[in-house]
């Protein structure tokens, strides 16, 4: 949360407005990103952490989308307030972005070369020779073979593996200081996951490239994640480094997500806890905690008020939105901690 | 977050398990409901909805209300344009016209001058009716004829005299009479002198303005008046809103016989074949296999099939006999060619959902094959079916336009919409209203099913259920 | 691709042999015999009818001798005109009905890759409820009542003008087949509008675009190189069907127009009755049709690389 981060956002609200209402998806959201760090956003579908990072993007469709207020700073500059032709000179050349599905984030018509090629044309002016060379070199930096036949060929002969490398080597094309994957793993199968995620990781640590990742998937944090926020509703309700975020957590939320996941530490024959119920309706928000209605420690104050941030008084920079943390709260050493992350962390 | 008050130890208390959590948060609503709610929503729709409604109405009901015979030919007021109800003075029966002659006047001239003098005393001669105009002037010494013209428009000197509408080839004989297509409006007759070789450069015009009438017998024919009643009496004439084609024949009454013909062949064809088309495909589509693969080969070639060209073929194959309209051969072409579109779309439909999870889950849960047909596979298709129709309804509607356009599609006398546009169109330039008409009910028809289909096809889209407006 | 233009081109052949034995029951269902017609006048013609489609024969055998005649191309003689041979009608007045079709069809792409590109691009702004509003007209007006509207609108452009600006009726120069083709054209292009249009707002919510946007290019390049190359697509599909529709609008076109085109002639061979004409322009035309949709078909798949390469 310091000056020197790349990334500041600051109080970030967005709604929009639809035919049932105004839905407001992102209701105050801070965090900050360092150089160099990946923080993965961790959270339900519908949470708001897709919305969240296409704001910063300016990807959000306006109208119905706007953006309420807030503001994201990428090196000083506030993102929010840029006008189109200046955001694209971040767009691409400062900030890359993945998205979820590979197979129809290319275009089908043009091929994956001349995709690559665009980015580096429009940015850096190179001719076409000098940026078909250096996407071949960046579809070798993402480990396809062949790079060479391959610039020439169209997004349908691609596998979906295949395909989120030639993303990734789109969106690296003019060195970003900050990847936003926004999902980046869920539409591939496990092994190819896991191969992409190293990759991403490898990739990140090469070129001190800051990523924000977008995922529901508590494993895909472990294995890559410094930071994380937990958003529910809307709001993140949980930050903080990693280690605090699995083996002290603050928020009966994460809590529950923990307790969601499968995993093979321990007893086999363990059964999967989901979280009953399902996220609060944002065309009209709660005015409690949006979590109250499912969580099993639920107070009288969390259905009347929203809770402040706390901050975690041992660990700085991990805090939570839960009344649980209120100094006049009752001391539940009962936020059940298990033990899943621990061989998973090597 | 400021507080709004501080904080007691009774708000940190356990609040009691809320059910809340497991309640859906917002009101669910059936496919149709949901359908319904957004065809409402859909301005243009509702008001095609209307539109076809009245459409209906002025089909079925019209013809009750508005009680005028189409095939009446109402000889006074033919190729009418739309107006307000006219009436008319009655006249007597009509009298051959002798023209007057002057009996000491010669009637070729002596000899042949160079010039003549223009026509003196031009006057109407009676009363001026749509009947007849009658006119006689003083002759023209040395004329050896008389040259009349008439005019809607004021002639400028020699330029525009109009019609000729006879030439006198006698200098005595100076009087004339025009019973051609007379309307109640201004005319300007002109009259040039003649040697009996060339008209000379004078003309001599007169305005007159010939009252509506109607002779006692047409009268008493269209029951408009008495034998009894005497000439001079005005009576109101038989009223036309939209006016009348070049046989006098009602235009409104014979759009709503018309609408018949159109809207039955726009209307019932679709319904036919659509619902043949259904289950041609529904067979074709839950069978498979090889069948499927027959049957929708078959389906492959008469799509193929050049469309008009073959109404046209099989509306000669099925011929027209004496006193028929012509109406159910090419009902009959129609259901012959357009079924296919519908067969294809409908398999398509039947495969796709016959892959669902549903389908499965049904089958696994022991549902039967009608069980799976009535409850999942026709609910699920029926959007589709009841857009294709709708978009049916204005294709039909043209083909017969189009068809008794070009003289090939229902027989005369019958009146359809397109047979009315065909007869418009060659009158197009003097009275236009015989053809905006007809072609006004037909776009307005097609158009109203054009925005319906549009809305139905928005309403059921099941993408646009999550989609924001 | 060879292949898939070859297996089109087979089914084509089909396709076109269906066409002529559908024609040929429907010929032959009609009731009555077609020489006792009053039409079919002089006994020569009738002689040599009889001898050439083997008339005293029995149907099967009439069959074959029909096939065979359509095969080498052979369409016959004409009933009502003595000596004129089917092909030599086809041959003098397809062509003006092409140049006609052709200028049509022109006009409704370019028109309506246009207007739908800028309806999407003004979506629900004042051009896009202009154009969708004359949209809707064009697809609920009968093609005869924009020929007649055409042509009434050449009188009055000629009498007020005083002179002859362009001529209303005939045949023969470029300034003869601009307004005819551009009235063919009107159906055609608001339709193709209309779909150029949804294809436009369907692309514009594909995650490509959004990607493009997050490369940061600029929104003429997005909407040039990203939006309107994949949004063409469809509109060329249709493209085929659409061929068949201006070829038998131009019938009343050409009867409006008074334009010495195969339309026209068909018609007129409809109401004389003269079934030789009759059946060799429809198998010829149902051929050409099958042509352009199988010709449409492969240009497609130049264009569209998931069809090309496949």
């Amino acid at each position: 949360m310091t000056a020197s981060s790349l990334l500041a956002v600051k109080n970030l609200h967005v709604e929009f407005e639809t035919y049932g209402g105004t839905v407001k998806a992102v209701r105050g959201v801070d965090f900050a990103v360092q150089r160099g760090e990946v923080l993965a956003i961790v959270g339900e579908s519908g949470c708001g952490k897709s919305v969240t990072v296409q704001s910063l993007m300016g990807l959000i469709p306006m109208p119905p989308g706007k953006v309420t207020a807030g503001s994201a700073t990428l090196d000083g500059v506030d993102l929010l307030t840029l006008n189109p032709k200046a955001m694209n000179q971040f767009r691409g050349k400062e900030m890359g972005m993945i998205f979820q599905d590979p197979m129809t984030s290319l275009n089908p018509t043009m091929t994956i070369g001349d995709q690559i090629a665009e980015t580096l044309k429009v940015h850096r002016g190179l001719n076409s020779t000098e940026a078909l060379s250096i996407a071949k070199d960046l579809l070798l930096k993402t480990r396809i073979p062949e790079a060479e036949r391959r610039l020439q060929q169209y997004p349908f002969e691609f596998s979906g593996g295949m395909l989120q490398r030639a993303m990734i080597a789109q969106s690296l094309a003019c060195s970003p200081s900050l990847l936003i994957a926004d999902e980046p793993t869920t539409a591939l199968d496990v092994t190819i996951q896991a191969q992409i995620l190293d990759l991403l990781k490898e990739l990140q640590a090469k070129d001190d490239m800051a990523i924000v990742l977008i995922t529901h998937d508590l494993a895909v944090v472990a294995r890559t994640a410094q930071h994380v926020c937990v958003m529910y509703a809307g709001q993140i309700v949980e930050q903080g480094g990693v280690d605090e975020i699995f083996y002290q957590s603050a928020h009966p939320y994460t809590v529950g997500l923990k307790l969601a996941m499968p995993t093979n530490v321990g007893d086999y024959n363990k059964t999967l806890n989901p979280i009953p119920g399902s996220p609060p309706d944002l065309f009209a928000p709660p005015t409690g905690c949006g979590y109250a209605a499912r969580c099993p420690q639920a107070m009288q104050i969390c259905h009347q008020q929203n809770p402040p941030l706390y901050p975690d008084q041992t660990n700085p920079g991990h805090a939570s939105r839960c009344w649980l943390q209120d100094p006049k709260a009752p001391k539940v050493s009962a936020l059940y901690q298990p033990n899943l992350i621990a061989s998973d962390r090597s | 977050m400021s507080l709004e008050r501080p904080l007691t130890e009774a708000d940190f208390s356990p609040a009691p398990g809320s059910a809340a959590a497991e309640q859906l948060t917002r009101p669910s609503l059936s496919f149709w409901q949901d359908a319904w709610r957004r065809l409402k929503s859909n301005t243009r729709a509702i008001i095609s909805l209307y539109l076809i409604i009245g459409l209906a109405f002025f089909t079925l009901a019209g013809p009750l209300l508005w009680t005028q015979d189409p095939a009446a030919q109402d000889l006074d007021q033919i190729s009418q344009a739309p107006a307000l109800p006219k009436t008319a003075r009655l006249v007597a029966d009509y009298q051959p016209f002798a023209a007057p002659i002057v009996a000491d006047h010669p009637s070729e001239p002596e000899d042949y001058p160079d010039e003549l003098a223009a026509v003196a005393e031009l006057s109407v001669l009676g009363a001026a009716t749509t009947q007849s105009v009658k006119l006689t002037w003083a002759p023209v010494d040395q004329a050896g004829g008389y040259s009349i013209y008439r005019s809607e428009r004021k002639p400028e000197g020699l330029l525009g005299l109009g019609l000729p509408l006879e030439t006198v080839n006698a200098g005595n004989i100076v009087g004339f009479e025009d019973r051609l297509n007379l309307k109640s409006q201004p005319y300007y007759y002109s009259i040039v002198p003649t040697d009996g070789f060339d008209e000379f450069d004078v003309v001599t015009t007169i305005k007159v303005e010939p009252e509506q009438s109607i002779t006692i017998s047409q009268a008493v024919l269209q029951g408009l008046a008495t034998p009894d009643d005497l000439p001079g009496q005005v009576i109101p004439l038989a009223f036309h809103p939209f006016g009348t084609d070049y046989l006098g024949r009602d235009i409104l009454a014979r759009l709503m016989q018309g609408a018949r013909v159109s809207l039955f062949i726009g209307v019932v064809a679709p319904l036919i074949y659509v619902l043949f088309g259904v289950f041609y495909g529904g067979f074709a589509g839950y069978l498979g296999g090889k069948i499927d693969q027959i049957l929708m080969r078959f389906a492959d070639f008469v799509v193929a099939l050049p469309f008009l060209l073959f109404m046209i073929l099989f509306k000669i194959a099925f011929g027209i006999g004496p006193g028929e309209s012509g109406v159910m051969p090419m009902l009959v072409a129609l259901i012959l060619l357009l079924w296919p579109a519908t067969a294809r779309l409908v398999r398509g439909q039947v495969l796709k959902i016959r892959e669902q999870g549903y389908i499965e889950a049904a089958r696994l849960l022991g549902g039967g094959s009608s069980y799976l047909i009535l409850r999942h596979i026709i609910p699920n298709t029926m959007g589709v079916i009841l857009v294709t129709l709708t978009f049916a309804v204005p294709s039909a509607i043209f083909t017969e336009a189009f068809l008794s356009f070009i003289g090939m599609g229902v027989a005369p006398p019958t009146p359809s919409w397109g047979s009315m546009c065909n007869e418009g169109v060659k009158t197009m330039l003097s009275h236009p209203h015989e053809l905006f008409f007809p072609a006004l009910f037909i776009s307005i028809t097609v158009l109203a099913f054009n925005l319906l289909g549009d809305g139905l096809t928005e309403a059921l889209d099941s993408k646009m259920r999550t989609r924001d407006q | 691709m060879l292949r898939y233009t070859l297996g089109r081109l087979l089914s084509g052949v089909i396709t076109v042999w269906f066409i002529a034995t559908a024609t040929f029951l429907a010929m032959h269902a009609v009731p009555g015999d077609p020489l006792m017609n009053e039409k079919a006048t002089t006994p020569e013609i009738r002689q040599n009818l009889a001898k050439k489609y083997g008339l005293d024969r029995p149907l099967p055998e009439q069959y074959v001798i029909f096939l065979s005649n359509m095969a080498q191309g052979d369409f016959g003689l004409s009933f009502t005109q003595q000596n004129r041979r089917v092909n030599d009608i086809i041959r003098d007045h397809f062509p003006v009905s092409a140049a006609l079709g052709v200028l049509a069809i022109a006009f409704a792409a370019a028109g309506g890759i246009l207007w739908g590109a800028l309806t999407a691009l003004y979506r629900n702004r004042l051009p896009d409820v202009i154009i969708m509003f004359l949209v809707i007209l064009g697809i609920s007006v009968p093609s005869f009542v924009f020929a007649a509207l055409g042509q009434l609108a050449l009188v009055n452009l000629n009498q007020w003008s005083g002179t002859s600006i362009l001529p209303v009726a005939g045949w023969g120069t470029l300034s003869h087949m601009l307004v005819p083709s551009l009235v063919l054209g009107l159906g055609t292009m608001a339709l193709l509008t209309r779909l150029m249009r949804s294809s436009m707002l369907e692309v514009v919510n594909e995650d490509y675009i959004k990607t493009a946007k997050a490369k940061g290019l600029s929104a003429p390049r997005i909407f040039f190189k990203h939006q309107l190359r994949n949004a063409i697509l469809p509109v060329i599909t249709v493209l085929g069907p659409q061929i068949a529709a201006i070829t038998t609008g131009g019938f009343v076109v050409e009867l409006v127009f008074a334009i010495p085109g195969l339309g026209r002639y068909f018609v007129q061979a409809v109401q004389q009755l003269d079934y030789t004409v009759i059946m060799g322009t429809t198998v010829f035309y149902g051929a050409f049709l099958v042509l352009m949709v199988i010709i449409v078909d492969i240009i497609y798949g130049f264009i569209d690389p998931r069809v090309r390469l496949k």
